[in-house]
């Protein structure tokens, strides 16, 4: 531990220690000082350069062909290409490359706005989607040695495989010194630093460049659509959206992140398309290409199914070696079913959507909000609301909840055992819906949803004010013929 | 009470004296008596008694008159401090505090009473020191929705002032709101006054610390039996921010022929806490909009607490009680505050200036009180705040106004009691006017007010207008009992009955 805590902070160890003799030793104070600070900029360089080609090295994977960018691609707002994965919402991965993942790849951008993991006020911030890894580092390193991702056996295999890398070892070794090679933790603790040191220095990752931005520096326009969109994201009885994805900033930087960084139960639909979710359940498996899954843990005995993901409360539990890794929380029921709110910068182009990836397109997501308790047409839902004049124009869309044979569950929120169902939220806008007349309607009409879905599309990265046809948005920015023929 | 009781232990002093004198005397009158029938020989005996008793007694009496003199002195001596720390002519430049008379006062209207109260001054026990107090408890029941009445201890007030000189003084006030303060619970501990006031001449007084500001009726006179209602005004509370107090310095004097005067430099606002994004209503009732922070300047006054002072306000004031049974005062405020957070990257040209002004008339001819009152808001520069927050349901206002007029009258009045029935009618707009926005997106129907499942309201709009009709029962001048019922036009749902108990003392 000594030996990693040194080298694991060898570079900027030895910039603060030019930087105080600089300060404190030399006559010419300020031209050492600029000196010292120069160094650590060097330094920090030098760690930031270490990790961009960590991250691109495939070579570190015992397949050979993972490496960070596989499941978290730059053209993809740093998320899993699908094509990549065979259409699954989850990665693939493993020695051979054929096994899947359990959760649908978060994007990186703005991840390094994230706040170290806390209980104090509900649960916030942490790293993964449920807050396990205490911190971008922590995050990092666990993809090496994790079976079904880059599936080195251990720290050492990674090591070894970084050695046998020229011009990676070259990098990290110019950032960490050679010394620290011949501890493997200690070199595994550094290449997660490194991999933390791009991710947080490279703007690529956080260059607050969509057309919303500049709309706020007064260098765009809306659209009438988009800032309609806009409207209806901030008010609290329609989209209400900003409740959690925030559009202020909240004191994580000075730009609003589109997350606050909690945690929520939004009983979200299950996805039959995980290979996890099919293992042995009670419903009949329909096909599922990659299914030399791990036996998960923590499910609870009386379950539907026989797989739940549950987020904070499991079935992952933070790595050890992780020391400053949140408690395991799997005994707080509670917490079961609770994910982190991500952010919705570039999510026109980081599909699919949620924890499990069960909805491809925005308006999909936009739907299943605003009718999920009042549309499921599933066996527990009481009060269906049929369609007709001043019904619910969504009956058309049917319900989102359906066993793997695609008929409609017996549950609502079926990705979560039933005994679990008071942990989703069903306080808030847009789960509850306003009352109109005694009845209940969707907040958001057909023509709503496109609006929002125009204005989430301006958050995509990479608007030029001086170019501004050239902005790249996928095809699910227009309206959709569904949305359309429901108007 | 307490002046008196110098002179009257005094006397009391003097009654056990004389009745000693009486006693010994009596015991020298029967002694003779027996004498006259006693034997020759032992007469010598008794009349050498006699004068040893008869010596005895003068002995008595001139300690008696010596200390009978001392406390003469002393009594003398007290009543001229009294005199000093109450000036014949008093100063309405420290009229701000502790409590004084309760409404109304009678008529010919007094000048704005000064300094503290008598009693206070004379708390004898404690030497220089001086304590009071204040409170209030509601009771208060919207009547369209009765799940939300609530009671409530509002606020306990100490005051705690110290002379240090005949020109140098100290007022303090400490509150406890809403009687629990702590992690767990809604109340508040807070500091609301803190300063020194220094007499530079007959007419001029500094004051620096954190004191309350000189605007409207209420602001400076808000002990419950200054007030008729329950609850404070809307007009002094959402648009005048009551109590609202700020840190800083004044210079305030009274000219001698009824005109006071006011001037000061102080902290400012803070519109960086605004917030756009509410969830959920800021308020549901008439009492959380008194209590919710939610209008303009409530939310932004910074109350000295690490209070930004990158700029500073400043304020001016004139009151005229020349005529007796008349005042009229007017008070403007203007200052930068801190501005909202601007987008990353876009300069907010200039700065977010807070102005706020009123003007106010009381006149008491006979029973009657009457009274009014208009003030109005104004925060300059908001345009870009509020585009970048298209949709908020809580845009900040360029512009915000009320104002309301008041009749009471004293219908019973005997011995301490006094009984006064009033009527007021008020209107008050948080939001008259918006830059950069149409105004605030208000959520129709019935609509989600809580996390909690289920919990339905409407979502109140951010102006009314109020009828108040009640009556305020004094049983002495410092003890009052309220009721009354209050009309909402718009937040319809807020009408309610309320009943209070007041105390000053």
């Amino acid at each position: 531990m000594l030996r990693k805590s040194v080298a694991g902070w060898g570079a900027f160890g030895l910039a603060m220690a030019i930087a105080l003799s600089g300060c404190g030793g030399s006559v010419a104070g300020g031209a050492a000082s600029s000196s010292a600070s120069s160094s650590a900029a060097t330094a920090a360089a030098a760690a930031a350069a270490a990790g961009k080609a960590i991250f691109f090295d495939t070579s570190l994977s015992v397949s050979g062909q993972q490496s960070c960018s596989t499941c978290h691609v730059p053209s993809h707002a740093f998320t899993a290409d699908p094509v990549t994965d065979h259409g699954l919402p989850v990665p693939l991965g493993g020695p051979n490359m054929d096994q899947t993942g359990f959760r649908n790849a978060p994007s990186l951008m703005y991840a390094s706005f994230t706040p170290p993991f806390s209980l104090s006020n509900g649960p916030t911030g942490g790293f993964f989607r449920d807050g396990r890894a205490s911190s971008l580092a922590a995050q990092a390193q666990q993809p090496f040695v994790t079976p079904f991702e880059m599936a080195n056996s251990d720290a050492a295999e990674v090591v070894g495989r970084l050695r046998n890398s020229a011009a990676t070892l070259a990098a990290f070794v110019a950032a960490y010194g050679e010394s620290v090679l011949s501890d493997p933790e200690a070199t595994l603790q550094d290449m997660g630093l490194a991999i933390a040191a791009y991710e947080t220095q490279d703007d690529e990752f956080h260059p607050f460049s969509s057309k919303y931005d500049y709309w706020l520096q007064g260098q765009a326009q809306l659209t009438a659509q988009e800032q309609n969109g806009l409207n209806l994201f901030n008010n609290p009885t329609k989209g209400n959206c900003t409740a959690c994805h925030p559009s202020q900033a909240q004191g994580y930087s000075s730009h609003a992140l589109f997350t606050d960084f909690t945690f929520d139960n939004i009983g979200v639909p299950r996805n039959w398309l995980i290979p996890a979710n099919t293992q042995g359940s009670v419903s009949p498996i329909d096909g599922a290409p990659e299914s030399t899954v791990l036996t998960p843990v923590d499910v609870p005995a009386d379950a539907e199914y026989a797989y739940y993901d549950m987020g904070l409360c499991g079935p992952f539990a933070p790595s050890q070696s992780d020391v400053n890794a949140r408690p395991i929380l799997s005994a707080t029921t509670s917490l079961c079913g609770i994910f982190k709110v991500p952010t919705l910068r570039n999510i026109a182009v980081t599909s699919p959507y949620f924890h499990n990836g069960v909805f491809t397109d925005l308006h999909q997501v936009l739907e299943w909000y605003v009718t999920r308790d009042i549309n499921n047409n599933t066996g527990n839902n009481p009060n269906p609301v049929a369609a007709g004049p001043g019904g619910n124009p969504y009956e058309a869309v049917g319900t989102f909840y359906t066993a793997a044979n695609g008929t409609p569950d017996l549950y609502e929120y079926n990705d979560l055992p039933v005994e679990y169902d008071a942990n989703v939220n069903v306080g808030e806008v847009p789960y509850t819906p306003p009352t109109f007349g005694g009845g209940q309607a969707p907040t958001l009409s057909a023509a709503d949803i496109d609006d929002i879905v125009a204005f989430l599309c301006t958050l995509t990265d990479g608007f030029d004010p001086q170019n501004p046809t050239a902005y790249n948005v996928p095809a699910q920015c227009q309206p959709t013929a569904a949305t359309s023929a429901a108007r | 009470m307490i002046r008196m009781l110098p002179a009257r232990a005094h006397t009391r002093l003097m009654t056990l004296r004389f009745a000693g004198l009486i006693v010994a005397i009596w015991a020298w009158n029967s002694a003779a008596a027996q004498g006259s029938s006693a034997a020759p020989d032992s007469t010598q005996r008794q009349i050498d008694a006699l004068a040893q008793s008869l010596k005895a007694v003068q002995a008595q009496l001139q300690e008696l008159m010596q200390q009978n003199r001392a406390l003469l002195q002393r009594q003398q001596e007290l009543e001229q401090q009294l005199a000093k720390t109450l000036p014949a002519a008093p100063s309405p430049a420290v009229a701000a505090q502790p409590p004084q008379n309760p409404v109304p006062p009678a008529s010919p209207t007094p000048p704005p009473p000064s300094g503290p109260s008598p009693a206070a001054n004379a708390s004898s026990p404690f030497g220089d020191l001086r304590l009071w107090g204040y409170g209030e408890i509601y009771y208060t029941r919207p009547t369209h929705d009765e799940k939300e009445s609530q009671a409530d201890l509002a606020r306990a007030v100490f005051g705690i002032g110290y002379v240090f000189d005949s020109r140098t003084e100290f007022n303090s006030e400490f509150e406890i709101e809403h009687a629990v303060s702590s992690a767990d619970d809604p109340g508040e501990f807070e500091v609301e006054q803190f300063y020194i006031d220094r007499r530079l001449n007959d007419a001029v007084t500094l004051r620096a610390g954190l004191f309350l500001m000189p605007f409207g009726l209420l602001n400076e006179h808000h002990e419950p039996t200054n007030f008729y209602g329950v609850q404070r005004n809307f007009v002094e509370t959402l648009i005048i921010p009551s109590t609202w107090r700020e840190g800083g310095f004044n210079l305030h004097g009274d000219t001698g022929f009824g005109l006071e005067w006011n001037a000061g430099l102080t902290t400012g606002f803070d519109l960086s806490k605004w917030n756009f994004a509410p969830e959920f209503p800021l308020y549901t009732t008439a009492l959380e909009l008194e209590d919710s922070d939610s209008a303009p300047l409530q939310t932004t006054h910074q109350e000295l607490a690490l209070a930004n002072a990158q700029h500073l306000s400043q304020y001016a004031a004139l009151g005229y009680y020349g005529v007796p049974g008349l005042t009229l005062g007017a008070a403007i405020s203007t200052g930068d505050a801190v501005k909202v957070p601007a987008p990353p990257n876009v300069p907010i040209p200039g700065n977010q200036r807070v102005t706020l002004w009123e003007g106010h008339a009381r006149w008491t001819p006979g029973n009657l009180d009457l009274s009014a009152l208009y003030a109005h808001g104004a925060i300059s520069n908001l345009s870009i705040a509020n585009a970048s927050n298209p949709g908020s349901p809580n845009p900040i206002p360029s512009q915000f106004y009320g104002y309301f007029v008041q009749g009471a009258y004293t219908a019973w009045n005997q011995d301490d009691y006094r009984f006064a029935p009033f009527v007021r009618w008020e209107r008050y707009d948080m939001g008259s006017r918006y830059e950069g926005t149409s105004g605030p997106v208000v959520p129709t129907g019935l609509v989600p007010i809580s996390a909690n499942p289920g919990d339905y309201g409407y979502w109140p709009i951010n102006q009314d207008r109020v009828w108040t009709v009640g009556a305020n029962f004094y049983t002495s001048p410092h003890l009052v009992f309220k009721a009354d019922y209050q009309w909402f036009h718009y937040n319809s749902d807020f009408s309610r009955f309320d009943l209070g108990l007041g105390l000053a003392f």
